[in-house]
């Protein structure tokens, strides 16, 4: 039986199933507001993946605890701003006063950057950015030691490269070892960000015969704090 | 206007193309979603990602079918799948409620009568629910139904034969009155 060959309902059960789910007037301006506004904020995202392809990648749990790292960071570094412009110059233990006058912020004369390098939401930001770091290398590591084919590296040390640049910019690398630290990281970071997805396996091997050679990650192990680096692992795994 | 040309202006960057595709049929595919989810703010938003995907797919659009029926069926996985995600289907008093204040009180708008053919299509398996909608409701061709949902017309026909059957079987009683 077909539903041309099919008796259509009677008309009063057709006249009340027109009733079902019966539409409103399409708010067509309003939608088109929602779906331009969408579409400017993918745009300025970057090339919009689709739906599909966006879910079915899950990304790692350090790709997610990186983006809180950075708004964190982000915090920290208006913190610092704000402590390092109110601070009187002599630093006395007073109040800040907003409307004191103070010289600009200057994040690479230690004397100033000393206080906000010390905020607390920099030593967490850079503790929590180091302890990422050492997870990921630990991990990619391993993967290229196992010959494993690891999709999502440059997208994970992009992540965390855009948060190195944030905290070598703050006030956290006045700390000469810090500082060195980071622009070393930054190094091996960008290299793995940039591979090629054909990427030949002697290039692995030179990133991660680079990390021997410079003891990165015992570097990076001697500068997070007890605990930090664990507790990453476990969500990175 | 050529769905090819009006294409091509979209991805050449003109805005003022994409309002017109979006003019072009967003009254269908809004009822579309709405028949389907039965809720304003869950229609809006299947409404929404249905233009969003086909602006961002609009290269893969091989002019198989009209472009409107290469929406819906973007517009129908949209609203299929947001409801199995678990997005509950609004409440059948609610939509007899709503309807009720823009119906006439005859014979066929009976409360009691809307109220168990709501019950019945809800009760519809998924697919005879969704061509019946289309077929019976909004007034899409077998043709129509079999490009958007990727099936045969005689499948189609045969979904809707069966929710039809359906339907007069649970609401006999009123068949006969």
């Amino acid at each position: 039986m077909t539903g041309d060959d099919d008796e259509p309902l009677d008309p009063e059960l057709r006249d009340a199933a027109h009733a079902y789910h019966e539409p409103p007037q399409v708010p067509r301006e309003a939608l088109w507001a929602r779906i331009q506004m969408r579409r400017a904020a993918e745009r300025g995202a970057g090339p919009a993946d689709p739906p599909a392809n966006r879910v079915a990648v899950r990304a790692p749990r350090f790709l997610v605890c990186g983006a809180g790292i950075a708004a964190l960071l982000a915090l920290g570094v208006g913190i610092g701003r704000l402590s390092v412009r109110v601070r009187p110059p002599l630093g006395a233990d007073s109040a800040p006063v907003a409307a004191a006058p103070a010289p600009p912020p200057q994040a690479s004369s230690p004397a100033a950057a000393a206080p906000a390098r010390d905020n607390p939401a920099y030593r967490l930001a850079t503790a929590e950015h180091l302890g990422q770091a050492e997870a990921f290398l630990t991990l990619f590591r391993a993967s290229v030691r196992e010959g494993r084919r690891e999709r999502l590296a440059p997208a994970a040390a992009r992540q965390l490269l855009a948060t190195n640049r944030l905290l070598l910019d703050s006030p956290a690398a006045a700390d000469p070892r810090l500082r060195f630290l980071l622009q070393d990281l930054e190094l091996v970071l960008a290299e793995i960000a940039q591979l090629a997805p054909e990427r030949r396996r002697e290039d692995l091997k030179l990133i991660t015969d680079g990390l021997e050679r410079d003891g990165m990650l015992v570097r990076l192990r001697a500068a997070v704090p007890a605990g930090t680096g664990a507790a990453f692992r476990k969500g990175v795994l | 206007m050529d769905d090819r040309l009006l294409i091509s202006r979209v991805q050449a960057g003109d805005a003022s193309a994409e309002r017109e595709l979006y003019d072009a049929h967003v009254e269908r595919v809004y009822r579309l979603v709405y028949r389907l989810a039965g809720d304003a703010d869950q229609a809006q938003d299947y409404t929404q990602e249905t233009f969003i995907r086909a602006f961002g797919r609009l290269g893969e659009f091989r002019g198989e079918a009209a472009l409107g029926t290469w929406i819906c069926s973007i517009a129908v996985s949209v609203a299929l799948n947001g409801l199995r995600r678990g997005k509950r289907l609004r409440t059948r008093e609610v939509a007899l409620d709503e309807a009720a204040t823009a119906a006439t009180p005859d014979r066929a708008a009976e409360p009691d009568l809307r109220d168990r053919l709501a019950r019945a299509i809800d009760d519809l398996p998924k697919g005879y629910r969704v061509v019946f909608l289309m077929h019976d409701v909004e007034g899409y061709t077998h043709e129509e139904i079999g490009r958007t949902l990727g099936v045969q017309t005689g499948t189609s026909k045969a979904q809707l034969s069966r929710a039809r059957a359906r339907l007069r079987r649970v609401l006999a009683d009123f068949a006969r009155g």
